[in-house]
């Protein structure tokens, strides 16, 4: 960042341009999420700054791609980021990535808020919400979902 | 008030009721309103019924990794309760239970039970179909388990009963056709049915009318997507009770906040707005009458040594983290245990009272469930509306009851949820994430593909879940250990627990039904059981391999006959041992059918209330000064 | 900022024939929905999980309005007369000014907080003086002086022309028309149909002591019209946000309230601009499509409304979803930062603007075509 521009650049925007590469979501709809911030901060506090850091080389080296992530920490890190992104929940780490980062917390999956789950991404993949939350109204759920063809009437069903 | 040197501990009731849960609130509402001074005894917390309780709750099951019915309700080690991770699954069959339950059975018991104001039915799934007729009789006509000394038509005006104060949505005319369900002519419920959903419409379009059958030498069977009834906000129907319309219920602990349902999917483990029916919706019109009282769990029932009980003895807590507590007693000229069937069958045990015909805790049932699941050809609409809204009822009864089990058979709108933990088990999957950490891990996808497979895959996910009536039979029993105790020192209870042929045949011509059914759906079948952590209720019969679930239905456990000799509790739930002893709920039932049994629960808990009333004035009647007659 | 947007205001005087009557129920209907934006684009500006007492106040109010709405489409129907609501003359631009009152108070499109706070309470403020034009005590050239006034102005033209034309032909609509709580029920009190004198009575009543509270008192009357729980009118309702204090049940609106403290975390809301446009969203960028697209919805709303008030009640079901999809849109636009750098600078966010034009009818009823 050009240290004379005035105007400070969205909240961690090298956090959301890799979690763009790794959800296949874009800027708009994490933003849109209001827990890119708590996201960041989790990552770093679960596999450390200097980690974190490795992964980011690492992924430069792959062109961007987290696909050709070679290295299995990396890659783990990749999993897990994007797996918080699409459930809000924080993954349990390969066991041997776990040993690797010498992480002295225990290697547990957790919901990082009740808020995250709501806002989970996978419920956006094919068109739905999460339960519990963000409900779609009543009857919705006798609509064709986005892409579905309208069932064929037969006699006596809903007129209402 | 009485003056004089009375026993300020022991406060007098015309009645005690054990359990604030559906049975409950339903028993002290009609007496309360009658005006008896009912003491409702609460095992677990009250924290639920006010709106801070309620976000709590939601907040807590948002953060549950896993969505399991009891996942918004704190544990609480004063009054502990079963949850269905309590099993885990061993590598080659079998199971192991940990938590609440002692299980020493060939299979284990699936379900759980939650100790709460408002008890189980919080996280109920709020299905409100009545039982079929013919369910009340089926050792008579179909030479297994046991028969009801009342019969459908006994009940059905307190089916009706049950539908207004549960509030249910649905279509008598609908269930009469396809059913066979008698109504009162021009019968309509409180409200207009719930929508079905959209995958209920595209499996009626490619299955009514077909007909099927179970085996090549069995009779056919006419297939047709039934609605289900709903004790859930709907549109009211305003020719309900003669035109005068319904007024549905709000939310409780906040004022004019609830609505009809818009579609959270997540009935159980709780409705985020209360559109669905809980029995906190009947406390919150309960009368002055009625005094609730919380952490208070009922340790034993008390006898005058005539058979009369004079009360119960209650461990009072304040802080459920902790193990003190005091030992407290209320009396009353009437007990009604309404704590759920297995706690009902515990506390008869542990007062040792009620079984003089040895049937306390036997005759333990549930609806073993089978799922099946698989993959529409196009997007099925997956997690949207309530977790069932239609189902195929045309295997509930009929002659094939002689020789397997019948079924219920739901079409499950939230997609592999309950069979395979979707969709968080997908992101695992197509992450490279396998479930143990010590394992090697897949390449795994990423951008776009991994949003593109997983939008293709999940959002063609469905279910079927093959509910079946499981016979009543004595070995399947509750028992309690007193080596074995809980925070308070109150013996746990033991569950032996196993399926009969009679049902492990039906889970078998389901499973040849489902084969079928997925054919004429044109849909992928993913179906698989294989033994492993997460299949506790895996076994092997004839040449195959199944897994069941448990419903959350137990029943059975103080079972009501016809005859002393041979049952604990009479047609009105009232014990044969103790005149003005009640265990009300599904522990009364003899046989449960295939519906789901909250509802004739509720109807058979209304009928009894009149009896209790009538118990209640003839012991308050002047002229009724009772002689010592003898009486057991 | 913009001048604020001046709605036009029927004339001073008891509506005294049906094309009057008519003519201030549609300026009634305006002024409802007039409310509806602001409270929504505070009660979405809320960060995820914070401030849940005043969400869920903001939010019950909210679902009044749209009732309030329901209500006066009802009785315009009942009139003979026809809702106008899928029509970007409906939609007034914010700012605007508050109708029917004297002070010029701006009523904007801010995130919840205590200026937010300020504009609501003078939406909602009861009107103790108000007597309809032509009492003695209230001049001939004197304009509006409240929402109160307007009113009771409407009431007493009501009454006037019953008595007038008699009851039955005042009331001529057809019945078909009216949202009855089939279509509609939701928190605090249910949609009923007005068919004659004292159903237009009751909800011209419902109207005004939800929002102001009835006889002086803090309190709806939603007990006595509905059997439901009484709480707090709007007025209150917001005024518990402000002071940090519900009322209890015995407080006045001269006392304040001394009921239970309730949490505010001011702070805990997306800074938004007052003024957004969207025309200060770069053309192609993510939040200005998302804004048009809010737009767009938005006018799919007013055409599901405008079928439903004017012939087809049952299509009202849908008016919940396309909330619903507003509500998402919505927040996703609040938690995205303000695309221009200067607005950014400032620390604001973006947020939806309430644009609807008829080139935003139009695609909305092309959508809704295509899903017939």
């Amino acid at each position: 960042m050009d240290p004379h521009d005035p105007v400070p650049p969205p909240e961690c925007p090298g956090f959301v341009d890799v979690s763009v590469r790794l959800t296949g979501f874009d800027e708009f709809t994490l933003r849109g999420t209001g827990l890119v911030r708590l996201y960041h901060d989790t990552t770093v506090e679960q596999v450390g700054r200097a980690a974190v850091g490795r992964f980011l080389d690492d992924l430069a080296a792959a062109g961007g791609d987290p696909g050709g992530l070679t290295d299995e920490v990396s890659r783990d890190i990749a999993r897990a980021i994007t797996h918080l992104w699409y459930l809000g929940v924080w993954p349990q780490l390969s066991r041997s990535v776990h040993a690797a980062l010498g992480r002295e917390k225990p290697n547990t999956a957790f919901t990082v808020s009740p808020e995250a789950y709501t806002e989970g991404l996978v419920w956006q993949t094919f068109h739905g919400h999460p339960p519990g939350a963000k409900a779609p109204g009543f009857g919705t759920w006798a609509d064709p979902p986005p892409g579905a063809p309208a069932p064929a009437r037969r006699t006596g069903e809903d007129a209402r | 008030m009485t003056a004089g040197p009375a026993r300020p501990a022991t406060p007098r009731y015309d009645v005690v009721v054990v359990g604030a849960g559906l049975a409950g609130s339903l028993v002290a509402k009609r007496l309360g309103d009658r005006g008896w001074r009912v003491l409702v005894l609460e095992a677990g917390t009250r924290t639920l019924d006010s709106w801070p309780g309620h976000l709590d709750a939601l907040d807590t099951a948002h953060a549950a990794l896993a969505k399991v019915p009891n996942a918004p309700y704190r544990r609480n080690p004063a009054a502990p309760f079963p949850d269905v991770l309590d099993l885990t699954g061993l590598p080659d069959g079998g199971y192991r239970a940990d938590g609440y339950f002692l299980q020493n059975g060939p299979l284990p018991y699936g379900s759980d039970h939650l100790r709460a104001t408002g008890g189980t039915a919080l996280h109920w799934m709020g299905l409100a179909p009545r039982m079929h007729p013919d369910d009340f009789h089926v050792r008579r006509a179909y030479g297994y388990g046991r028969d009801w000394p009342l019969a459908y038509d006994d009940l059905e005006p307190h089916y009706r009963a049950a539908e207004r104060e549960l509030g249910v949505a649905g279509d008598a005319d609908e269930q009469r056709d396809a059913i066979g369900l008698p109504f009162p002519p021009g019968y309509g419920y409180p409200m207009h049915k719930i929508p079905r959903s959209y995958l209920d419409s595209v499996i009626a379009a490619r299955l009514d009318g077909v007909r099927l059958r179970e085996a090549p030498d069995a009779p056919e069977t006419t297939l047709r997507v039934v609605t289900t009834p709903h004790a859930r906000n709907s549109t009211p129907n305003p020719g309900y009770d003669s035109g005068r319309g319904h007024r549905p219920r709000g939310a409780v602990g906040t004022p004019n906040y609830g609505e009809r349902c818009v579609g959270h999917a997540f009935c159980v483990p709780i409705c985020p707005v209360q559109a669905k029916y809980t029995p906190l919706k009947t406390q919150a019109t309960w009368s002055d009458d009625v005094t609730l009282v919380a952490h208070a769990v009922v340790s034993r029932v008390l006898t005058a040594g005539n058979g009369r009980v004079l009360g119960v003895e209650y461990q009072r807590y304040d802080d459920p983290a902790s193990p003190a507590h005091t030992t407290r007693t209320a009396e009353a000229d009437l007990v009604v245990l309404a704590a759920h069937a297995v706690e009902n069958a515990k506390l008869l045990l542990l007062s040792g009272l009620a079984d003089a015909s040895g049937q306390v805790g036997r005759n333990l049932m549930d609806h073993p469930v089978l799922l099946t699941w698989g993959l529409l050809d196009h997007p099925a609409g997956p997690f949207r509306g309530p977790g069932s809204t239609s189902g195929l009822e045309c295997f509930r009864t009929g002659p094939a009851r002689r020789d397997r089990a019948p079924f219920r058979v739901e079409i499950g709108n939230w997609g592999w949820s309950w069979p395979a933990g979707s969709p968080s088990g997908d992101v695992s999957r197509l992450l490279g994430i396998t479930g143990d950490p010590s394992q090697p891990r897949g390449k795994g996808l990423f951008g776009a593909r991994l949003r593109r497979e997983l939008g293709h895959f999940v959002g063609r996910q469905f279910s079927f879940q093959f509910a079946f009536e499981q016979d009543a039979e004595s070995r399947n029993r509750v028992t309690v250990d007193p080596r074995h105790r809980d925070r308070l020192g109150i013996p746990r209870p033991v569950l032996t627990y196993d399926l009969s042929d009679h049902v492990k045949r039906g889970i078998a011509s389901a499973k040849a039904v489902s084969d079928q059914l997925f054919r004429l759906l044109g849909a992928e079948d993913h179906t698989a059981y294989a033994p492993g952590t997460s299949a506790p209720g895996w076994f092997r019969h004839g040449d195959g391999a199944f897994e069941f679930k448990g419903a959350g239905h137990a029943a059975g456990t103080h079972v009501m006959g016809a005859s002393r000799a041979d049952s604990v509790v009479d047609p009105w739930q009232r014990c044969w041992d103790h005149p003005n002893l009640y265990a009300v709920g599904c522990g009364s039932m003899p046989s449960v059918g295939t519906s789901n049994p909250s509802l004739t629960m509720a109807a058979l808990t209304l009928r009894s209330c009149e009896r209790m009333h009538r118990d209640l004035t003839e012991l308050h009647r002047p002229a009724a000064l009772r002689l010592p007659e003898g009486r057991p | 900022m913009t001048e604020p947007a001046v709605l036009a205001e029927p004339p001073f005087r008891v509506p005294r024939d049906r094309a009057d009557l008519q003519l201030f129920l549609q300026a009634a209907l305006t002024l409802e929905h007039l409310t509806i934006p602001p409270y929504l684009t505070a009660m979405y500006s809320l960060r995820p999980g914070r401030n849940r007492p005043a969400s869920h106040i903001i939010r019950s109010v909210v679902l009044e309005e749209m009732l309030h709405m329901t209500l006066v489409a009802n009785l315009l129907s009942a009139v003979g007369g026809e809702a106008l609501v899928a029509d970007s003359r409906f939609v007034s631009s914010y700012p605007a000014v508050l109708p029917f009152s004297k002070e010029k108070v701006p009523v904007a499109l801010r995130h919840f907080g205590p200026e937010a706070l300020e504009t609501f309470l003078y939406i909602e403020r009861p009107a103790y003086v108000a007597e309809p034009p032509g009492h003695p005590s209230v001049g001939e050239d004197d304009g509006w002086t409240s929402v109160g006034q307007f009113y009771a102005t409407l009431r007493a033209g009501v009454l006037r022309l019953s008595a007038e034309l008699g009851e039955r032909e005042l009331f001529c609509g057809d019945p078909a028309r009216q949202v009855g709580p089939a279509d509609f029920y939701d928190s605090g009190g249910e949609v009923f149909a007005v068919t004659d004198l004292a159903s237009a009575l009751k909800a011209l009543r419902v109207v005004t002591e939800q929002g102001e509270g009835a006889d002086g008192t803090v309190f709806d009357s939603d007990e006595e019209l509905f059997g439901e729980t009484r709480q707090p009118a709007h007025y209150f309702r917001f005024d518990e946000i402000r002071r940090e204090r519900a009322y209890g049940p015995y407080d006045t609106p001269a006392g304040g309230p001394s009921g239970p403290d309730i949490a505010v975390a001011w702070q805990d809301a997306y800074p938004l601009d007052p003024g957004a446009k969207v025309a200060h969203y770069p053309p192609g960028s993510a939040v200005r499509r998302a804004a048009d697209r809010f737009n767009e919805v938005y006018a799919r709303l007013l055409c599901v409304l405008q079928a439903a008030f004017t012939g087809t009640p049952a299509v009202l079901r849908a008016a919940v979803p396309t909330m619903l999809e507003l509500r998402a849109l919505s927040e996703r636009l609040h938690r995205n930062p303000h695309p221009d750098p200067a607005r950014r600078a400032a620390g604001l966010h973006a947020s939806p603007t309430y644009e609807v034009t008829e080139r935003h009818f139009e695609r909305a009823r092309a959508e809704l075509a295509l899903r017939e």
